[in-house]
């Protein structure tokens, strides 16, 4: 089976900030507030013409810079979104055609897991045709955000990150795994726009064109399947939670991170985090933080690095990785 | 069938919290340094260490300003008694 190289990883987050002190005014809290309920002191918002796609080309073609590829070289396009440039085509389309990518081009929505799955299924892709792959993740929460919804409103922020993967006879993937629970679809969710429930004067009315949580629901199972879900990996490579030298979580929720290294025995100081200056970017959370981390020269060759969260849906899932990995 | 009592259960949410005390009695809204996530917290604590009880999230579906640790226990006590009652 052939592995994979990581290469290249790139990231790309609007303009303009959106500070927590700015949110907890219109809400009639504190920051203190905010940051106590989630650790989030600042987010990016996407202008009028900044979209789902075009911060995803913006860290694609970092990505692809720092492989020293270009889209001509990139057999698959995969791009995680569960905010998607439009509802069809999938934003990987338009994604495709502005970085010039020669192959094939499709979208994996698994909410904030989405990073994750898309990660999985581009390994699986490199053993089926072992030639580079570009996955993004990207998302632009801020459109769905009910402007009277605080709880949503100090969570959410915009984004996109890339990695590039190149064919390799190193093993990276040491173990992973996936999954998801349907009966939890109603704890997160924009009910209106799809077959379901067309949209329509009335469901716009309604707002359900937003999207609406169920916080409590959220977090009592962010924690319980992201605990379920990191086990199962760490078991699978057998690893030990401190032998584990990065730790980056979906960037959710400090109060859920905490949680998750607490119940896991994952050592809080090997943590990766920039969720105090970008929000909760969904699916792009884990490759921008990955893309700082990277940048800042914090993972080194032969180090193990631990990917995981959960989203809506609710799905989950958990890589780890062995940096440089090693020879099959 | 295994119980806690409500001390055990205020002792719980104070180590959770890290409140300077829980008082049993008082509205749960109106405990300083308590809020929901913290709630969310000690009820997956509870979960693990009381797997025999049914408990999840809907103890709280309905809380108030009127809503104490006490009515929590009392709900919790009711889902022990439950499948007692049906057999």
């Amino acid at each position: 089976m052939t592995g994979f190289d990581i290469t290249g990883w790139g990231m790309s987050v609007p303009g303009r900030v959106v500070t927590s002190v700015e949110i907890a005014d219109r809400f009639g809290v504190t920051e203190d507030w905010v940051v106590s309920r989630c650790g989030i002191r600042e987010r990016r918002f996407v202008s009028p013409g900044e979209t789902t796609a075009s911060l995803a080309v913006e860290a694609g073609r970092a990505a692809l810079e720092r492989a020293g590829l270009t889209g001509a070289d990139i057999a698959h396009l995969i791009v995680a979104s569960a905010t998607p440039e439009q509802l069809s085509p999938a934003t990987s389309v338009f994604v495709q055609h502005e970085l010039g990518v020669a192959g094939s081009a499709h979208d994996v929505n698994a909410e904030c897991s989405g990073f994750v799955y898309g990660l999985v299924t581009a390994a699986g892709l490199m053993a089926l045709d072992p030639r580079p792959i570009l996955l993004i993740g990207s998302d632009t929460h801020s459109l769905t955000i009910n402007p009277a919804d605080r709880d949503l409103s100090i969570l959410a922020g915009d984004g996109a990150g890339a990695i590039v993967l190149t064919p390799s006879p190193n093993n990276w993937m040491l173990a992973w795994n996936l999954g998801a629970d349907g009966s939890r679809a109603d704890s997160l969710k924009i009910q209106a726009g799809g077959s379901r429930m067309p949209t329509t004067e009335e469901t716009v009315r309604k707002g359900l064109h937003y999207s609406e949580i169920k916080g409590n629901e959220i977090y009592l199972n962010a924690v319980r399947y992201t605990v379920r879900t990191v086990r199962a990996t760490l078991e699978s490579a057998k690893v030990e939670p401190g032998e584990v030298d990065h730790i980056l979580p979906h960037q959710a929720n400090i109060r859920i991170i905490n949680s998750i290294l607490n119940h896991t025995g994952l050592p809080a100081d090997r943590l990766i985090t920039n969720l105090e200056r970008y929000g909760n970017t969904a699916s792009a959370s884990m490759p921008i933080a990955l893309t700082e981390a990277l940048d800042d020269g914090r993972v080194s060759d032969g180090e193990l690095l631990l990917l995981a969260g959960f989203g809506a849906g609710m799905t989950w899932g958990s890589v780890l990785l062995k940096w440089g990995g090693e020879p099959t | 069938m295994e119980l806690p009592t409500v001390e055990e259960l205020a002792d719980q949410l104070q180590d959770v919290s890290g409140a300077e005390s829980i008082d049993v009695d008082a509205p749960l809204q109106k405990i300083s340094d308590v809020d929901s996530l913290d709630l969310m917290e000690w009820l997956y604590n509870f979960q693990s260490e009381y797997p025999h009880i049914p408990a999840d999230e809907s103890l709280f579906s309905d809380m108030d300003d009127t809503t104490t640790l006490r009515t929590v226990h009392g709900r919790i006590v009711a889902l022990v008694a439950q499948p007692a009652a049906q057999n």
